[in-house]
């Protein structure tokens, strides 16, 4: 393991855990809400390993992490969002945006747009796993839930 | 009824402020009114607004609108308006029992505002770090992290405009950062920024916009599309108006 590697770890732990404080997240839910932010960094460095395609690996981690939300909110007994929104705080493609407005101030519009659809594609891949494991497990706890 | 649905619309109003999002609220709604026998239940909310309409057994209806102005990410209280609305529709509380548990919550712990600080500051100083820059970068990026809170308190308290304060913090942070490079503290600016942006994207929002959207919120997700969009403008152009100043990244 590399040294930057361990740094984005902590970093990534820390990150989600200091997000959680800022949107109030309490108690137990932010431990959980900070060791998720850990793990969807763990995630991406070990799927990016396998795969190469970026947009890819953000959707299957966002799923992974999605779900793991969606299970430590039964646990808690919470609405899962502030866990999911919190968790998934590493990926959040701020290096990428910037690069997006750096390439538009040099007027070099074929990387600007390149950055910018990227961008987007991180930002859809993150919204659709979420959506697609909250519909899922919505339907597989519709049993259990309390009414 | 008037009343039980006046303090349903708190309830909603206040889930819709602290960051509640738009299908959780109709839905918890839609299941409180059902629980008290109404015959017809309309709910239509966006994020800036909702509108209620209930038909009541004895024929009689009701409608109520309420306006949306800020959002205040507040998860603590969600949890607890999210766990209040269960309570009612188990248990049938009262309007006035509604009312006081309302009351409750509205006065809920939050962190000091120190601990604010401490986090924009580990969050831009650790994202500097985390994007590949070194200790110095890190360094450098944690202290403007504290000046950017310290900037949006003021502009929080004078200028009351979200889009302006975001420009304001943009525009301050790339300053200093640049202030450090001329200064020949930090080899690049690349880094600092970019831990400073983390604190500043609307990457959430952008993400619960697209969720919204694709859930068929149509409505609200273009709302918050935009909303998301007009603050990374106002990111960038904070960002533009110092670099071309300063002749250049």
């Amino acid at each position: 393991m590399k040294n930057i590697e361990i740094i984005q770890l902590v970093v990534s732990f820390i990150g989600s855990l200091c997000f959680g404080i800022l949107f109030n997240v309490r108690g137990k839910k932010l431990i959980a809400a900070a060791f998720g932010g850990f793990i969807s960094w763990g995630l991406f460095l070990l799927i990016s390993c396998v795969i190469s395609n970026e947009s890819i690996t953000y959707f299957i981690v966002a799923s992974i992490v999605s779900m793991y939300s969606e299970i430590m909110a039964r646990v808690l007994k919470t609405p899962a969002t502030p866990i999911v929104t919190t968790s998934l705080i590493p990926l959040i493609p701020g290096g990428s945006l910037y690069y997006t407005m750096s390439y538009a101030f040099e007027s070099n519009f074929d990387k600007f747009i390149e950055k910018a659809v990227y961008t987007l594609q991180l930002a859809s891949a993150l919204a659709l796993a979420i959506i697609i494991v909250t519909a899922v497990s919505q339907f597989l706890f519709k049993k259990v839930r309390i009414k | 009824m008037e009343k039980l649905l006046d303090c349903v619309m708190d309830l909603g109003e206040q889930m819709l402020i602290c960051g509640g999002e738009v299908h959780r609220v109709e839905d918890s709604l839609k299941r409180i009114f059902s629980v008290y026998g109404t015959k017809r239940t309309d709910v239509f909310i966006i994020t800036s607004s909702m509108v209620v309409s209930i038909h009541a057994s004895d024929d009689k209806a009701y409608t109520q609108t309420r306006r949306i102005t800020e959002i205040v990410t507040d998860y603590e209280k969600l949890h607890k308006l999210n766990e209040l609305s269960r309570n009612i529709c188990q248990n049938m509380l009262s309007a006035d029992e509604i009312k006081e548990k309302l009351n409750s919550i509205s006065t809920g712990k939050v962190y000091p505002i120190w601990l604010e600080f401490i986090c924009y500051a580990l969050i831009a100083g650790g994202f500097t770090l985390f994007f590949g820059g070194k200790i110095t970068e890190a360094a450098v990026s944690l202290l403007i992290g504290l000046l950017v809170r310290f900037i949006i308190l003021i502009s929080d308290k004078t200028i009351k405009n979200r889009i302006m304060a975001k420009f304001i913090s943009s525009f301050s942070a790339t300053a200093l950062s640049f202030i450090a490079l001329r200064l020949d503290i930090v080899p690049t600016v690349d880094n600092i920024i970019i831990g400073n942006i983390m604190t500043l994207i609307p990457g959430i929002g952008l993400t619960n916009a697209l969720r919204d959207l694709f859930v068929g919120d149509s409505i609200a997700g273009l709302l918050r599309t935009i909303e998301a969009c007009i603050t990374a403008l106002a990111l960038a152009a904070g960002f533009f108006s110092i670099a071309f100043l300063m002749g250049g990244i």
